[in-house]
């Protein structure tokens, strides 16, 4: 349950009195690390992996490739092996492979004599019903998605938006900890006037597992609201070898609706 | 030896005994002295009640009463058996002072007092400038060494590098959960009501326990038993009323005294329309009143009520408060054993309110102590007091309970109620073993009993239960007994200087889980359970303390040691709302703090005020945390200075200022960058390896007393609070940039860059 706005709020009306805020450069180390991100699902493939190296937080949000990795993704269940090669530097890309529900995927990247490693299980998928836009506050129309969650497994959801078919760089995540077996009507999250009247918005309900869940929402709250958090800390990533990123087997739903 | 000492040896002995009062309000002065003109080194402190007993050679006397603030009294007393004498002093006017014998005129407690003791009157805070004008004891006594503020905005303080949980906050006995209002932004006390506040840093006596870094303990007012009054002021954002008067042909008295914010009428002038429709402000209420009995009997009942509330105009919003009730019973039983007998109830609870169209969700939790505390002070001779003491506290908590609506994305839920039964006896000899070597010496041993009803679960290292047990009501599912020594020497090295050196042990069963930075009070107390252990500290702390000037100039330095055992800290992504399964979210480990502490204060004169400075270290060791390695606490400040003066200019002017220098505290920054469906993330580096800025501040303020009548007393006091504006940081934002999509950087707000504040007090 997200209340962090409520105290943001009050806090900023008290403070109206003289807080104000501005740019600083605190001096930061830099230590440049591994990122591997892969994902597969129960749409059509292919599949990317991405295999890339940490920016420093002054620069450009440009993440160099690397290339030459051997990336292998095997279905553990249905015995099937798919070995990725390389489209554009540090984008491996599967060939044969399928996702299907319930199947256990093993991503292995063996780069510079080092294998990391990790394994992810489909989740049942878990249907968007509809899009709906929520017109309450002025100039942030917020897209709603509305969903059954299924009372019988636990399920954890990440959400993601285009607009006019581009994607909305805005990732949130939810779980039925809370919420098992409720319809959910959940508002999502985005900058002030990213939709308009007009705007196409297309959202997708993904479900994941918990190691690529856990990672998501650790990273949720280190980049939209580290200011609260008392220890940050890099998201725990569900591959081992001593890498940053996640591997996720997820099932994707979307519906789109028109900004009225 | 003296003659007076020799001659007393062949002597029947007798004691005196009494109650020290102000002479204009009945107000009883805790910590005032009373000592002999012809027996140098005799003398005794009065307890919390203001009672005294002391006892010497049969013979005449001039006894001499001090108290800081007051006119020194002296009394011709002649001793011929035991002896009843009741006391009463007259407040001192300001600057003049008035001298008997030199210096024995003006307290010297500080040679005496335990190490790490410290005491502040009402009168001793009230020209401290402060922000917004409220007078605020618990902000006044983070300008004193070793305890230090959270920040600008942030609600809590620090004691010698221990967690802002460790700091056990009492009024007239009963235990303050929560002592901020408005999100820290003032403390829950308000300074009309209150009379004094006692600190123990070091060397807590063994009456006080539960708590392992400090004891602020704080005394309501009785209220004026000899006329009625009202008293009160007027400010920028809150305004405050005291009514007192006695009751019943002056053998009682009470005091009513309230407060109540008003922000959100300036919230209302705003343009924003969610601002507008706001709902901020806070109210407390203190209420006491006591009743003398007989001679030898008293009986007190003082209150407390606060509430806040911070609501946004959808519905969005958070109330919580405390509420306490202490009914006391002081029993003389003979001149020289004084009993008190209190029983308390405390709680404090918070709600947080979401409301939309379709999704009406309350989260709530609470936590409520039943308390039976019964303490004996025992006077055996001139030299040895023992007091002796038990007490009882049944914690019930409730870690989270959230009711929904029917629409609402999320189940209603209700976690199991946490019971336990925290008791204590305790046994304290304080002994003046020579003229200059003061002794105190006790053992307190508490125990915790966790309490069923209710399931208590064990977990592997990663988390998953492993056992599960359903414990049927009042069943004891663990029991933690923990011895806990205190002993505390003073060696006076001569008139104007002493060593003080102590040890102690303090043990903690109700931990505070809270893993955001936001001054929230969305905290869950968790008791001591099967997983989570007591926490333990052990302190060794030494001190040099001298006087100068006649007692006019306070000089103290102290250096202590402190370890600590099953520290709290939290996984990575911890849930602690509406969680069954809490303690598999957290992790575990041990502390260390040390540090050495400088203090001068000028008593006396027309400047008085006070230079503290503190170099400190606090750390952590919490298994799964940087390595295991020992890292800095977030609270640690390496350096910490505050300068603190008043000046009375004139007879209606006063003026003061105070000037706060502390390094930054710990925090941890981004090394680095990588994106997650577009959006940077950030790979932070070891915790607590950059540091804040260094923080530093000053204030100014001024009083201006208008009318001092015997009928009406007004003044008007104006502050202002970070004159120079310094842009000292509340939170720190690594963010994308708004203005380039391919950037990202860094945001710090500040809160208060110079506020200004008119407050008008009156007493009539």
């Amino acid at each position: 349950m997200k209340n962090r706005n409520v105290f943001f709020i009050s806090a900023s009306i008290l403070f109206a009195f003289s807080a104000c805020t501005k740019t600083i450069t605190p001096t930061l180390n830099n230590t440049t690390q591994l990122v591997i991100e892969g994902a597969i699902s129960d749409t059509t493939g292919p599949y990317h992996v991405s295999i890339s190296k940490t920016a420093d937080f002054y620069s450009d949000n440009i993440y160099p490739g690397v290339s030459g990795a051997t990336v292998v993704i095997t279905d553990a269940t249905a015995n099937v092996t798919d070995v990725l090669t390389e489209a554009t530097p540090g984008d491996y890309i599967t060939h044969t492979i399928t996702g299907m529900p319930g199947h256990a995927y093993q991503l292995r990247v063996t780069l510079d004599g080092k294998t990391y490693t990790s394994i992810s299980t489909m989740p049942q998928p878990v249907l968007l019903d509809s899009v709906t836009m929520d017109y309450s506050v002025n100039n942030n129309f917020r897209p709603v998605a509305n969903y059954q969650d299924p009372v019988n497994q636990k399920n954890y959801y990440k959400y993601s938006m285009k607009r006019n078919g581009i994607h909305v760089n805005h990732f949130q995540t939810f779980d039925d900890r809370l919420s098992n077996g409720r319809y959910i009507r959940e508002k999502l999250d985005c900058d002030t006037g990213t939709f308009h009247h007009g705007d196409i918005v297309n959202v997708s309900l993904v479900g994941l597992d918990t190691g690529a869940f856990n990672f998501l929402k650790e990273a949720e709250a280190v980049a939209y609201d580290n200011a609260n958090l008392a220890a940050p800390a890099t998201p725990t990533s569900n591959i081992t070898g001593g890498c940053i990123g996640y591997f996720s087997a997820q099932t994707v739903s979307s519906k789109a609706t028109m900004v009225q | 030896m003296s003659p007076a000492i020799l001659l007393a040896q062949s002597k029947n002995h007798y004691s005196i005994s009494g109650t020290i009062k102000d002479k204009a309000t009945g107000e009883t002065l805790p910590g005032a002295t009373v000592s002999f003109l012809q027996l140098p080194g005799v003398g005794v402190a009065a307890n919390s009640y203001g009672f005294y007993s002391v006892s010497a050679p049969e013979g005449s006397y001039i006894l001499i009463a001090t108290y800081i603030g007051y006119r020194t009294d002296t009394l011709y007393v002649d001793l011929k058996g035991d002896l009843q004498q009741n006391i009463n002093l007259e407040a001192g006017f300001g600057l003049k002072e008035v001298k008997i014998t030199g210096s024995s005129s003006r307290s010297n407690n500080i040679l005496t007092a335990p190490p790490g003791a410290q005491k502040l009157s009402i009168n001793d805070i009230k020209n401290v400038p402060v922000l917004l004008g409220e007078k605020d004891v618990l902000k006044t006594i983070q300008l004193l060494p070793g305890i230090v503020a959270a920040g600008d905005g942030k609600a809590g303080f620090f004691v010698r590098g221990g967690d802002a949980d460790q700091n056990l906050i009492l009024l007239d006995e009963a235990t303050v959960y929560n002592a901020s209002h408005l999100l820290g932004f003032f403390s829950v006390f308000n300074s009309d009501a209150i009379k004094d506040i006692l600190i123990y840093k070091a060397g807590m006596p063994a009456d006080y326990g539960g708590r392992l870094s400090s004891v602020e303990d704080i005394h309501m007012n009785d209220g004026n038993n000899q006329k009625f009054g009202v008293s009160g002021g007027l400010g920028l954002i809150a305004s405050r009323l005291t009514v007192e008067g006695p009751l019943l042909d002056h053998n009682g008295s009470f005091i009513i005294s309230a407060r109540r914010t008003y922000v959100d009428a300036f919230t209302g002038l705003a343009a924003d329309s969610t601002i507008r429709k706001t709902k901020l402000y806070f109210y407390d209420i203190n209420l006491k009143g006591n009743y003398q009995v007989n001679k030898n009997d008293r009986v007190f009942l003082s209150g407390y009520f606060g509430k806040d509330y911070l609501q946004l105009k959808q519905g969005n919003g958070i109330d919580y408060g405390n509420s306490t009730g202490t009914l006391r019973w002081n029993h003389i039983f003979n001149n020289s054993l004084f009993s008190n007998t209190s029983l308390i109830y405390n709680s404090f609870n918070y709600n947080t309110h979401f409301q939309s169209s379709t999704n009406n969700i309350t989260v709530g939790s609470a936590i409520t102590d039943y308390h039976l505390k019964q303490d004996f002070n025992y006077y055996l001779n001139s030299n040895n007091k023992l007091d002796i003491g038990l007490e009882s506290i049944y914690h019930v908590t409730q870690p989270g309970a959230a009711t929904t609506s029917q629409t609402s994305n999320y189940n209603s839920i209700v976690l199991q109620k946490k019971y336990s039964l925290e008791s204590a006896v305790y046994i304290s000899h304080e002994w003046k073993a020579t003229d200059r070597l003061k002794l105190t010496y006790g053992l307190r041993v508490s125990d915790l009993s966790v309490l069923g009803p209710g399931n208590f679960y064990t977990y592997d290292a990663a988390g998953n239960i492993l056992t599960n047990t359903d414990y049927s009501s009042g069943k004891i599912v663990k029991n933690y007994i923990n011895p806990e020594p205190r002993i505390a020497a003073s060696y006076q090295l001569n008139d104007s200087s002493s060593v003080k050196i102590s040890y102690d042990r303090n043990v903690q069963n109700i931990h505070l889980l809270n893993n955001s930075t936001a001054t929230s009070p969305t905290n869950v107390y968790l008791p001591s359970t099967n997983v989570v252990k007591p926490e333990i500290a052990d302190q060794f702390s030494i001190g040099y303390y001298r006087t100068f000037h006649q007692n006019g100039i306070e000089f103290s330095s102290e250096i202590y040691y402190k370890t600590l055992q099953n520290q709290i800290d939290y996984k990575d992504g911890a849930n602690l709302v509406g969680n069954e399964n809490i303690e598999a979210d957290l992790l575990f480990g041990a502390g260390r703090a040390y540090g050495w502490e400088t203090y001068v204060k000028k008593k006396y004169g027309r400047l008085t005020g006070w230079v503290s400075y503190t170099l400190s270290k606090s750390e952590r060791k919490i298994n799964g945390i940087n390595n295991n390695n020992y890292y800095l606490a977030s609270q640690d400040q390496t350096n910490h200075l505050s300068i603190v003066g008043m000046y009375q200019a004139s007879k209606r002017w006063v003026l003061s200022a105070d000037f706060v220098y502390n390094t930054g505290t710990p925090v941890t920054y981004p090394e680095g960058k990588f994106s997650v469906d577009g959006s940077p993330v950030y790979a932070y580096g070891d915790r607590n390896s950059q540091r804040l800025p260094a923080y530093n501040r000053l204030d100014l303020g001024a009083t201006l007393y208008v009318k001092k009548t015997r009928r009406i007393e007004s003044s008007w006091n104006f502050s202002i609070y970070n004159v120079y504006g310094q842009s000292n940081p509340y939170t720190i934002v690594f963010q994308a940039d708004p203005n380039n999509m391919n950037r990202t950087q860094v945001q710090q707000t500040t809160l208060f860059k110079m506020v200004p504040s008119i407050t008008y007090n009156f007493k009539f």
